[in-house]
């Protein structure tokens, strides 16, 4: 009777033991697995220093951050309100704008970033951050965004080059979003889109969806 | 009336036992599929400096497989009913100062998580859920041996 409860007692013991043991290899694994990496190849335009976004007009102020995921609804809503003028900011040179996609909502926003990068080196990146917006499926990780999609939606905006659709298939950045994600974390950002304008996050409740006030917002800033 | 208890226990210390840690396991995995999202869901609370919101979030949910593994096993029933029990009040505490902020955030139980609209936040049922789950956690915390368990 006794030896059957310490083969039991056994049993159990081995039970909580590996339930543990599995536990943290998971947890270490993923710990590990979402670090940010040192070696990863960032496109030319991207800077660690500004939590490794795709910066347009590194040389001017005020700065503008943008905290995006491409398959995010309301950052397609918000673009559509005000990507017009941002694009015309930036096209201008009033000010730096630094564009961080974030990959929260997974596989396919990794695959939208990792395209938007690939035209940043074209230099066709807002050309084709709209068209990622524009071309958002209606639900996340549909199946729509694919490697073959993301150079047929470079092709539509004229990347039509080798070295573009060789940085799709190859996925050269998707180490790249590993460490947009970190900084975006390390920065504190909750909730897609977050626009910081030097720094400060403008005011959800009224300043991102209404064109205006977002415009006021950004010349109380210096925005001319 | 003591006896009638005496014979419902092992059967109620089961049916706790599965539902607090079915909840737990699928918290737990829903989380850690998308532990980008779970770090966020943190530090939406605004409770904790950044680097432990996001190491929390990493954590969080590993923690919630193994206490929800344990419990529908019904190995270490104790330990792990009081570690579901103290995650659950904390989970209280937490959105309970997020509502009396005025922080309109998604609570992130069950995956998801982070800043939402204000007319979406749920607080009232996600505190009466919790609390429902805490109670569970201290009646297996009371009787942990129950029916189809590993523990003797």
């Amino acid at each position: 009777m006794s030896s059957n409860n310490n083969s039991d007692k056994g049993t159990r013991n081995l039970v909580i033991g590996m339930v543990v043991f599995i536990v943290l290899v998971g947890a270490i694994f993923s710990f590990v697995s979402n670090k940010s990496s040192t070696t990863a190849k960032v496109p030319s335009s991207v800077s660690s220093a500004e939590g490794y976004g795709i910066v347009l007009n590194p040389n001017a102020t005020p700065k503008i951050d943008i905290y995006i995921d491409y398959q995010c609804p309301i950052c397609k809503n918000f673009e559509i309100i005000n990507g017009g003028y941002i694009a015309e900011v930036a096209a201008n040179a009033k000010a730096k704008v630094v564009v961080h996609p974030m990959t929260f909502i997974g596989a396919e926003s990794i695959l939208a970033a990792n395209a938007a990068a690939c035209a940043a080196d074209e230099g066709k990146f807002l050309d084709m951050n709209i068209a990622l917006f524009q071309n958002q499926a209606g639900t996340e990780n549909s199946g729509l965004w694919t490697g073959d999609y993301m150079k047929r939606l470079g092709n539509s905006i004229g990347l039509k080059s080798k070295s573009f659709e060789k940085c799709v298939t190859d996925g050269t950045y998707v180490d790249w979003t590993k460490n947009v994600a970190k900084a975006s974390a390390d920065a504190n950002v909750n909730s897609t889109p977050t626009v910081k304008l030097n720094g400060k996050e403008i005011d959800r409740n009224t300043q991102y969806m209404d064109p205006v006030k977002f415009k006021a917002a950004l010349a109380a800033a210096g925005v001319k | 009336m003591q006896s009638k208890f005496v014979a419902a226990q092992p059967w109620l210390s089961l049916i706790f036992r599965l539902t607090l840690g079915t909840v737990l396991l699928v918290a737990g995995y829903l989380k850690a599929i998308n532990l980008q999202k779970s770090a966020m869901a943190v530090r939406a609370y605004e409770m904790l400096p950044v680097s432990v919101a996001n190491l929390f979030g990493h954590v969080l949910p590993w923690f919630e497989i193994a206490i929800g593994a344990l419990l529908i096993i019904g190995a270490a029933v104790k330990i792990s009913a009081a570690l579901g029990g103290f995650t659950m009040l904390m989970f209280i505490v937490a959105i309970s100062q997020a509502w009396a902020r005025g922080l309109s955030i998604d609570c992130g139980c069950f995956g998801g998580g982070g800043t939402v609209a204000p007319d979406q936040t749920k607080y009232l049922e996600e505190i009466l859920r919790d609390f429902g789950l805490m109670l569970m956690a201290f009646f297996l915390y009371r009787f942990p041996k129950g029916r189809f368990g590993l523990d003797k």
